[in-house]
């Protein structure tokens, strides 16, 4: 599994979340896209630990934070980390991050480097 | 354009109501409609985010029309997630200054309190993105912490802040008999004493429960009108002079300065603009504090304050009733209650009842220019208004 960027092929405008029209040329049209995987390494940005998960989470918290990724792209993930701080090193894997109904959604988990 | 005023306002308690969610919208639209003394109208709007998914209730503007008499007015369901309210309202103005219609009733409502809370929250965190938020669990009482703790660094906000502005509007609470939340709190029950931590235990650190406002179900409505609807109803003539609204991305993390609320920024000044109004000449605000943390940045972000410096304008008591700038004086989010597609047009109903001068005790003297900020999304979908009294 993988988590995708999504680089533009006219103009290499690269997106995350995917975008249906270039945000850097405006290129319209099917396929305008090529998939890069995101980079894993960065820095954290901005964190919380939460105490009102959705019914679907069992456990009591979790710590979810925006890493900047070392290619400067920003990325949501979970934290798999004792004591996060701002700014720490992390190294991200992508991992089961929710059970759904009829599919498990993978994402990004990130570790203390 | 032709003039647009609110000639007619309504609204139920914000509580946990046992009604149907037809008749929490429809409640409200009685009031307004006794309030203006009109039977006929051309259109009505029903502002709500969750009827389909919390209610088994969807197509609410056809509904409501039946149920208050006013068939055969043109109806229609605004969702536009916690700014549905003044999404509909906007929708109001336009088919108003338009020409295209004289009547237009704007109702919001929102019956949440059917599920529990947790399945609250997660409802509403249906509307972030679905593969680079929602999946990771994130809430909006996450989204705010996040956005929180990087004011927190950046500016100089203090838990003590978020709790003053939680104190504040609570006890303004208490001057509205609609409002949620009828109990009195203090800095120190809720952060300087030992008891503070069980009383008021972390949501999404550092947000904690008091610095988030209450799920609520409720109802409220606004009635527009032309000029000369608006002159035979023999009120105060309130105009909605000036509609703003602006968008941001989808997902927060990929706005380039995560502190920054762009949207509240650019829908107020083109509300302002439009009305020919300054920040300064504002009597009166009701900002979108579903979180503490959003009145501090939004106070800001419309110009009342310079940007890091709305806590310290808190401190000095500039936004407390009888302050420079009062904000929030019905309790706002966070004290009158959350009702997500209510929460616009109530905002909007305070304008009206203050700027007529009707508001007793919470009443901010002299007030002739009202202003408003829904903020829905995580700030990716912001409407303003701006309210004058014309004399
Ligand atoms: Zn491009």
């Amino acid at each position: 599994m993988e988590v995708y960027a999504y680089k533009c092929r006219k103009c290499c405008h690269v997106h995350y979340p995917y975008k249906m029209i270039c945000h850097g040329c405006g290129e319209n049209k099917h396929d305008a896209f090529d998939l890069v995987p995101m980079t894993k390494d960065g820095k954290l940005l901005t964190f919380t630990i939460v105490h009102n998960l959705p019914p679907d989470f069992e456990v009591p918290t979790l710590a979810i934070g925006i890493v900047e990724l070392d290619d400067g792209m920003r990325i949501m993930g979970q934290l798999k980390v004792q004591e996060p701080e701002l700014g720490m090193k992390l190294k991200g894997k992508v991992e089961v991050v929710r059970h759904g109904d009829y599919t498990d959604y993978h994402g990004m988990v990130f570790y203390a480097a | 354009m032709r003039n647009v005023y609110a000639i007619g306002i309504g609204i139920t308690s914000f509580t946990r109501l046992e009604f149907q969610l037809v008749e929490i919208a429809s409640y409200p639209v009685m009031f307004a409609l006794r309030d203006c003394g009109l039977k006929q109208v051309d259109q009505l709007y029903v502002a709500n985010m969750g009827g389909a998914r919390l209610n088994h209730q969807t197509a609410l503007g056809s509904a409501v029309v039946d149920s208050c008499n006013l068939l055969p007015a043109g109806a229609a369901t605004i969702e536009n997630g916690p700014a549905s309210g003044a999404a509909a309202i906007k929708e109001g103005f336009m088919a108003v200054a338009s020409g295209m219609h004289d009547v237009v009733v704007v109702t919001g409502a929102e019956r949440m309190r059917e599920v529990n809370g947790l399945e609250a929250t997660d409802f509403v965190a249906s509307l972030t993105h679905p593969l680079a938020e929602y999946i990771y669990g994130v809430t909006l009482p996450s989204l705010a912490a996040m956005f929180t703790r990087l004011y927190m660094e950046k500016y100089g906000v203090t838990e003590r802040h978020l709790a003053m502005v939680g104190v504040k509007n609570q006890n303004n609470a208490l001057k509205n008999e609609f409002a949620h939340l009828q109990q009195a709190i203090t800095l120190e029950g809720i952060l300087d004493s030992e008891e503070a931590f069980t009383n008021n235990p972390y949501v999404a650190e550092p947000l904690r429960f008091f610095d988030c406002c209450p799920v609520s179900d409720g109802g409220a409505c606004v009635i527009l009108a032309s000029e000369e609807v608006a002159k035979k109803t023999g009120r105060p003539m309130i105009r909605l002079a000036g509609v703003g609204q602006s968008t941001d991305t989808h997902a927060v993390l990929a706005r380039k300065d995560p502190t920054d609320l762009l949207a509240v920024r650019r829908a107020a000044a083109q509300s302002m603009e439009m009305a020919g109004v300054k920040p300064k000449d504002v009597d009166v605000a009701e900002l979108h504090d579903a979180f503490t943390i959003l009145e501090i940045a939004e106070s800001e972000e419309v110009g009342f304050f310079k940007k890091g410096e709305g806590h310290l304008a808190l401190e000095r008591g500039e936004t407390e009733l009888g302050g420079k700038i009062p904000i929030n004086v019905s309790g706002g989010l966070k004290g009158r209650g959350h009702p997500v597609g209510a929460t616009g047009v109530a905002q909007a109903y305070e304008m009206v009842y203050q700027l007529r001068g009707e508001a007793g005790e919470r009443q901010v003297k002299d007030a002739k220019v009202g202003f408003t900020c829904n903020f829905g999304g995580f700030g990716n979908n912001v409407i303003c208004l701006t309210f004058i009294r014309e004399d």
